[in-house]
């Protein structure tokens, strides 16, 4: 699937996705990352919400986790590009902002 | 950590159970990293948690229901816009009908109000952690005196030392002690609660100064001098103040950091200040002051301290993943090791414990909560009796409305809905309203509550009080909402449309009233029972006699700082010559001192014996020692059973001459004169001395004013060695605190640099001693009139139905000739069948249930014939009452009137 039919992510599945960048994280380690990224609190129902969307999506795939339902997640191939197309969109919004933060402080003219 | 782990638990039901067993234990273990890291009891993160559990759960719902439309079956009931729907429709009306929602909604609201206060006091006080550090891993160690019975038993240096060395399973042990001394230099000298503490304490704790640092073991060095036996250790000179005393005292100066203060006239020098929230909270029993002006790193002499020099209360924290059991296990080898090194502890029935501290901090109050708990739980349980009551009325009143929404293609499901719903929204506005009394009633309780409440200034409607009051509002609605809903959901439709719409609900509906009535008798009984036992308790205090007279006493302490009179004979001339100048106030008819005071908390015990204590020494006995000034107990109106009072030439010639009450007297020598029978004791050092029996006065209370206590020696403040603390008992015909300000000149003129402390009339003392009986008794009455009430209400409602029900055939009866006095008959006994019924249940419960109570109940049992026969006759009492009114309202009905209505 194209990746682009993802976009936009939510704020929190895009941290998801980006914790998971280097290697397979427990659900334990996953909420720790997102929670120190993210600028508010996120819960564990949005949390695991994004998560359940992302491994129906095939952007994640859900390991072991017979006993005790504790399982761990990995990002599957789809899942590295619409991070890619999304970090990729994201930056563009960053360049279309340069100077937004000089044009706001400029007094009105006229 | 664990019942919040639960709860989540609970609120996690709001998800579909796929989505539950597939995410749910990850979700618990993301929420508990929450509460690890953004604190647990959090307004904000507990409201967090319940939207996010309360709106992730619906949508997933939503969501699992669109994904498997064709699996879920028949569909309809259950989706938001019904929901939404059934939520107007209940507004509506409830609007239409504001004199029972009213009535409906302060009933709930009251019995909601009262939980969620009481609920916020569980919360703060038994279930919040203690603010320090890892707080589950804190213990406190404890010896006991088994021989002696003394459960709460400090420590000296020295077993403290070995305490250190012996246990593993604890990482660090600490101690503190607090006493009340002068503060001198920079401002009026102030007298200031000050603790003595090890230098590792605050690391025990986990608590960082606000500014500066905490103590380091070089502070706690001993001196090259040593330390006085029974003297309180002297305070040395590294000290952190208290923010409350840095703000007071200091301004909030950051620069007083590397200032020295004298305190207890050793310079100290400040290295830090505490935070303001800081308190220190140990089980009372330790007799720690929470809030102390100052803390002083102690500098104890580990190797050559007396090991009878016991004054630490020992605080441990345990190695991280050890257990309580682990440690106790320790301590019992530290026992036997101590057993086998000094012979000492073999005769004491030495023992050690070590308790966690929450536990050890909230025992004493825990029962007194727990009843006040289950106390607004059966006001609540009432409440909801009552206002099912008040539905079943109505439903039957609306039995038509609903017969036509039934007919109109409504199945019984939605009814039902229908009728759920409205109960919710009664319990919601009753939550929202109950919030405002439990605002009250919290500011009420912080008003009037006893001391001896641990953190009851924390107390507050927090996030967790919130949550509990949607549940128990939640709770409430279903539990006064479901039985109505049912039974008027069931009706059959042919017969309410064909019949003549009366209604008044069949023979379920009656029976379902008449049992709501019963259990509201019942548990109104119970917590009258209650109320009752609790006022036999109060009258028994306010009568006991506490062995003096508190009227027209005024009292203060003064402290004789050893640095500025390090000689016995100069504290003692001091207290002598003060004693000269109180006695030179015009007004003052007696004057006297003790130490410690009665009532002041503070323990000071002993051994006692006879010739037998010189062959065994476990003959010896545990006593109340006290240093008296003579004319005390002249002052303090005790009364004199046999022999002499201390005379001044006791006082100056030190001779070795005690006063003993007259429970030692009986205890000691059983029918025989105790004057000039002789005691061994050992006050001051390691060898036991005799002294002779000159008096034997009526016993005093000291520790609390609901039990007699210990059996009291009375000696020579003098003969004690002067050890400074001394509290001043002063008796005036006259208003006590007028005499203040002649008091303060007559201790100026003698020393200005003393300080008058703890400067209160006796009365006032004698108040706060009955505090905790008296909140007690205050709330536990409160509760139990206004279920009385709530009862009352119910009965009346029941049986003025009834009778509206019952008109027409009154009407007939009368009409043939019936006379009024039967009818009211007929209509009492139905009232009165069911008080009894509620009373023969209730008697049975309360006899189950008031054994918690027992350690709030002084002189009466928590079984009392009296109480429960009074209380049963009371109650029967206002159930004739409440159904007499009705009664005699079926009586003026006119019966032409009665037979056209129908």
């Amino acid at each position: 699937m194209e990746p682009k039919t993802f976009l936009p992510l939510t704020p929190v599945a895009f941290e998801i996705l980006l914790a998971l960048r280097n290697g397979a994280l427990h659900g334990y380690a996953v909420m720790q990352a997102v929670n120190e990224a993210s600028p508010r609190r996120v819960h564990p129902g949005t949390l695991y919400r994004a998560v359940a969307r992302l491994v129906d999506e095939g952007l994640l795939a859900e390991e072991g986790g017979e006993s005790e339902g504790r399982r761990s997640y990995a990002i599957t191939d789809l899942g590295r590009r619409v991070a890619a197309a999304e970090a990729m969109r994201v930056a563009g919004q960053v360049e279309r902002a340069q100077g937004i933060q000089k044009s706001a402080r400029r007094p009105r003219e006229a | 950590m664990r019942w919040a782990r639960r709860l989540y638990r609970l609120l996690l039901r709001a998800y579909p159970p796929t989505f539950r067993e597939r995410y749910g234990a990850d979700m618990e273990d993301a929420f508990v990293y929450l509460l690890r890291t953004k604190g647990r009891f959090r307004y904000g993160l507990w409201v967090g948690t319940l939207w996010d559990v309360v709106g992730g759960g619906l949508s997933e719902r939503r969501r699992a229901r669109r994904g498997n439309r064709n699996t879920l079956g028949k569909g309809g009931a259950g989706s938001m816009e019904t929901w939404l729907q059934d939520l107007r429709y209940g507004v509506r009306t409830l609007v239409k009908n504001p004199g029972f929602t009213l009535v409906a909604v302060i009933t709930i609201a009251l019995g909601i109000g009262a939980n969620s206060a009481i609920f916020s006091v569980v919360d703060s006080v038994l279930l919040e952690d203690l603010p320090y550090d890892e707080p589950d891993r804190l213990v406190t160690v404890w010896a006991e005196l088994q021989t002696r019975d003394v459960e709460f038993f400090p420590y000296s240096p020295p077993e403290l030392r070995d305490l250190r060395e012996q246990t593993s399973a604890l990482e660090a042990l600490g101690g503190v002690v607090t006493f009340r001394q002068p503060l001198t230099g920079e401002g009026d000298p102030v007298q200031i609660s000050t603790a003595g503490v090890t230098t590792n304490f605050f690391d025990v704790l986990g608590i960082s100064p606000q500014l500066g640092r905490t103590f380091v073991p070089e502070d706690g060095a001993p001196a090259a001098a040593g330390t006085p036996g029974t003297a309180p250790p002297t305070l040395p000179n590294s000290v952190i103040l208290s923010h409350g005393l840095w703000q007071r005292r200091f301004g909030g100066d950051p620069g007083v950091l590397g200032r020295t203060v004298d305190v207890g006239g050793v310079s100290s020098e400040i290295v830090g200040v505490m935070p303001p929230d800081f308190e220190l909270w140990l089980p009372p029993q330790a007799n720690v002051d929470p809030r102390p002006d100052l803390w002083g790193a102690m500098r104890l002499d580990f190797d050559n301290s007396p090991r009878n020099n016991v004054f630490i209360t020992v605080l441990g924290r345990l190695r991280d993943g050890a257990s309580v059991s682990q440690a106790q296990a320790e301590l019992d080898g530290a026992t036997a090791r101590f057993s086998e090194q000094f012979a000492i502890y073999n005769t004491l029935g030495y023992r050690q414990r070590a308790v966690p501290l929450m536990v050890d901090v909230t025992r004493d109050v825990r029962p007194v909560i727990l009843a006040l708990l289950g106390a607004v739980l059966f006001v609540l349980l009432i409440a909801c009796a009552n206002v099912a009551n008040l539905l079943i009325v109505r439903a039957s009143a609306r039995e038509r409305e609903l017969a036509v929404r039934a007919a109109m293609g409504g199945n019984r499901v939605r009814l039902f809905r229908q009728l759920i719903t409205e109960s919710l929204l009664i319990g919601a506005l009753g939550g929202l309203v109950g919030l405002v009394i439990a605002q009250l009633g919290i500011e009420a309780l912080q008003a009037f509550g006893p001391a001896t409440l641990p953190r009851l200034a924390t107390v507050s409607l927090d996030g967790t009080v919130l949550l509990f009051t949607v549940l128990a509002a939640t709770g409430a609605a279903l539990v006064f909402g479901i039985l109505p809903a049912v039974q008027a959901s069931r009706f059959e439709l042919s017969s309410v449309l064909g019949e003549r719409g009366r209604g008044g609900g069949g023979a379920g509906a009656k029976r379902l009233r008449s049992a709501a009535v019963v259990l509201e008798v019942a548990l109104s009984l119970v917590l009258l029972i209650g109320t009752g036992l609790m006022v036999r308790s109060y009258r028994a205090l306010a009568q006991s006699d506490p062995g003096y007279n508190p009227a027209g006493l005024m009292t203060f302490t003064t402290n004789v700082p050893f640095a500025r009179y390090p000689e016995a004979t100069q504290r003692a001339a001091f207290t002598m010559q003060l004693l000269e100048s109180l006695r030179a106030i015009p007004g003052a008819e007696e004057v006297g001192g003790v130490f410690p005071f009665p009532l002041s908390g503070q323990p000071f015990n002993g051994r006692y014996g006879t010739e037998s204590a010189l062959e065994d020494e476990r003959n010896y006995r545990q006593g109340g020692y006290r240093a008296t000034v003579p004319g005390y107990f002249e002052t303090m109106g005790t009364r004199l059973i046999a022999g002499r009072t201390f005379d001044e030439a006791d006082f100056n010639d030190s001779l070795p001459n005690v006063v003993v009450d007259n429970v030692l007297a009986e205890k000691t020598w059983p029918g025989e004169s105790a004057v000039g029978k002789r005691l061994l004791v050992r006050p001051l050092g390691p060898d036991p001395v005799w002294v002779d029996v000159i008096g034997v006065v009526a016993h005093q209370r000291h520790q609390t004013l609901a039990a007699d206590g210990m059996e009291t020696l009375y000696f020579t403040d003098r003969y004690l060695g002067s050890f400074g603390a001394m509290t001043w008992a002063i008796r005036t015909g006259g208003r006590p605190d007028l005499l203040v300000p002649q008091i303060r000149r007559a201790v100026a003129s003698l020393d200005p640099l003393i300080p008058l402390d703890d400067v209160r009339d006796m009365e006032s003392r004698v108040h706060e001693a009955g505090g905790g009986t008296r909140f007690a008794l205050v709330l536990i009455g409160a509760f139990g009139l206004l279920a009385l009430a709530l009862a009352a209400v119910g009965l009346y409602g029941v049986l003025s139905y009834t009778v509206r029900q019952r008109t027409g055939e009154f009407g007939v009866r009368m009409a043939f000739g019936a006379e009024g006095r039967s009818i009211v008959r007929l209509v009492l006994r139905q009232g009165l069948t069911l008080a009894v019924a509620g009373v023969a249940i209730g008697i049975p419960t309360a006899l189950l249930l008031t054994g918690v109570m027992e350690s709030l109940l002084v002189g009466v049992s928590p079984t009392d014939p009296v109480t429960f026969v009074t209380t049963a006759a009371l109650f029967v009492a206002v159930a004739c009452v409440a159904s007499l009114v009705p009664a005699l309202r079926a009586v003026r009905v006119d019966p032409v009137v009665a037979l056209r209505e129908d």
